[in-house]
């Protein structure tokens, strides 16, 4: 469904990434581990059009997706839970699902997919005319996958869910990841919370300084001795 | 009394277009970090629009505005794309420079087409009158009232519950997050200004009956602009249209109690003095 080729990105003329490539078939739930400023936030805001490479090319079901805008990429159906959540504080729930939902292949069927999301976290049915910006971190983050969702994903990338959450939270929101995934959606996971995203991914990567340091099936990674190094930044 | 309740009713049917005006500023404040210096010389750009539109075609101003307003628009969306989105995100005073710019060629360019002279611009109802009780008001500062409050109160529906002031909303909160969305940031920046340029075409229409015009008036309707906009914190729906009620009625006591010039500057003590005591403006709380 997703394949990254050789991608090189950075800032200001300075690699960040270098010479990236992953895979993700229809359906799959793959991680993408590593310490902070190894990169796994610069990559997905490439997948999601937010950055352009370098170099490289980024194909989404056969088609080169690597010069498209943020918003024929939503259009496409990848869609970023970012990191932080990143709601819209001043607006209320109703309104950032609503929002969520604002591209064109999505807009049609609002009302539905609303219904769904608010199946899914009973909790925001509750909160939905209360304002993003008062409502939890757990809470927020429903609704930042909520929203997401709305937008009708095909793809969905979660940055760091467990960031900031409480015990009890982050294993509900992965209870939903395992849900979403069970019901067929494609899921980038890029996280920290490394046997977290081991108990709950089929494949991994992980990235170190910028590149594709292990790779495989969740056990093959969780026993690499480079997994670790790459966390410890041996 | 008569003379206060004179006063009172003229300031708050002037206030509110300055209001409007504000309104279209702070809009594009919110989604883009704009100021736009150029802001009152788009009002006399309106306001010889429609002088121009009189002498060729004998046209009402409130007539002329079913043609400026289109026009205007369309002025912002070219100037918002092509000169000041290129400057976005790097110095502040960039932008500065350039709206600043952009006023002296404005005003440079209504000279040279109209000349120095102050113009008036008739219209039909310019000398009617309405008389409630002992307070005397002009119907165009009547019909200035009611529609710039018809169009704020528009523009807050369109805001709240319209996919477009969703997405303006949106970009003014978090531009990244909404850009995740699938909002086209950029474009939402350029209709918005060109909306903001719109709204300038009509309040020129609404403040023009009976008021004498000058290629070289655009500063003082960008400074009471700024003003109104400081004083409603900059993005505050409420509290802009509270900021150019107090403006207009501070500009309208002054010249009724006080002499013509001392009386244009009520304003501006009145500004400073809320600006002493409320440095965050006149709202507690923002409500975008």
């Amino acid at each position: 469904m997703l394949e990254i080729e050789h991608l090189v990105t950075g800032y200001g003329g300075v690699p960040v990434l270098h010479d990236v490539s992953l895979k993700l078939g229809a359906g799959e739930l793959v991680g993408l581990l590593g310490a902070n400023n190894a990169g796994k936030t610069t990559l997905i805001n490439n997948l999601s059009g937010i950055f352009t490479p370098m170099s490289g090319r980024i194909l989404f079901e056969g088609q080169d997706v690597t010069r498209l805008t943020a918003r024929q990429r939503v259009e496409l159906g990848i869609v970023q839970v970012p990191e932080g959540r990143m709601v819209f504080p001043e607006m209320s729930v109703r309104e950032n699902l609503l929002l969520g939902g604002i591209n064109q292949r999505a807009k049609p069927h609002r009302a539905q997919q609303m219904e769904h999301v608010l199946e899914l976290f009973p909790r925001l049915r509750e909160r939905l005319g209360q304002k993003a910006g008062t409502l939890s971190g757990g809470e927020q983050q429903m609704l930042a996958i909520g929203r997401a969702l709305m937008a009708e994903a095909r793809l969905l990338m979660l940055d760091e869910p467990s960031l900031g959450l409480s015990p009890l939270f982050v294993q509900y929101i992965f209870g939903i990841i395992d849900r979403l995934h069970k019901e067929g959606l494609t899921i980038l996971l890029v996280e920290q919370n490394l046997n977290l995203t081991l108990r709950h991914a089929q494949r991994c990567y992980v990235l170190e300084r910028g590149r594709i340091a292990v790779e495989g099936s969740s056990d093959v990674v969780k026993n690499d001795p480079r997994t670790r190094s790459a966390y410890l930044g041996l | 009394m008569t003379e206060f309740m004179q006063a009172l009713a003229q300031g708050v049917l002037i206030g509110s277009t300055y209001g409007l005006l504000a309104l279209g500023m702070g809009l594009v404040y919110g989604v883009s970090g704009v100021v736009n210096f150029s802001h009152g010389d788009f009002i006399s750009l309106g306001m010889f629009m429609c002088l121009g539109l009189y002498s060729a075609l004998a046209l009402d101003p409130y007539v002329s505005a079913v043609i400026t307003v289109p026009v205007m628009t369309a002025i912002g969306a070219v100037v918002y794309w092509y000169l000041i989105r290129p400057m976005v995100g790097h110095q502040f005073l960039m932008v500065v420079q350039l709206t600043l710019g952009l006023s002296l060629v404005l005003q440079n360019g209504i000279l040279m087409v109209f000349g120095g002279q102050p113009a008036r611009t008739p219209s039909m109802v310019e000398s009617k009158l309405l008389i409630l009780g002992d307070v005397v008001v002009r119907v165009p500062h009547v019909i200035a009232f009611v529609v710039s409050f018809a169009l704020a109160i528009g523009l807050y529906v369109m805001l709240r519950s319209t996919d477009f002031g969703r997405s303006i909303r949106a970009v003014h909160q978090n531009a990244n997050a909404a850009a995740l969305m699938g909002i086209d940031v950029r474009w939402v920046q350029t209709l918005t200004f060109a909306l903001g340029i719109g709204l300038l075409a009509i309040a020129a229409a609404l403040l023009l009956p009976g008021t004498p015009i000058q290629p070289a008036q655009g500063l003082r309707y960008t400074v009471i602009t700024l003003l109104v906009v400081v004083l409603g914190g900059m993005t505050n729906f409420v509290g802009i249209m509270l900021g150019g009620l107090i403006i207009g009625i501070s500009e309208a006591f002054g010249t009724i109690y006080l002499s013509d010039t001392l009386g244009m500057l009520l304003p501006y003590g009145i500004f400073v003095l809320i600006m002493l005591f409320r440095p965050q403006g006149l709202t507690w709380s923002s409500s975008r």
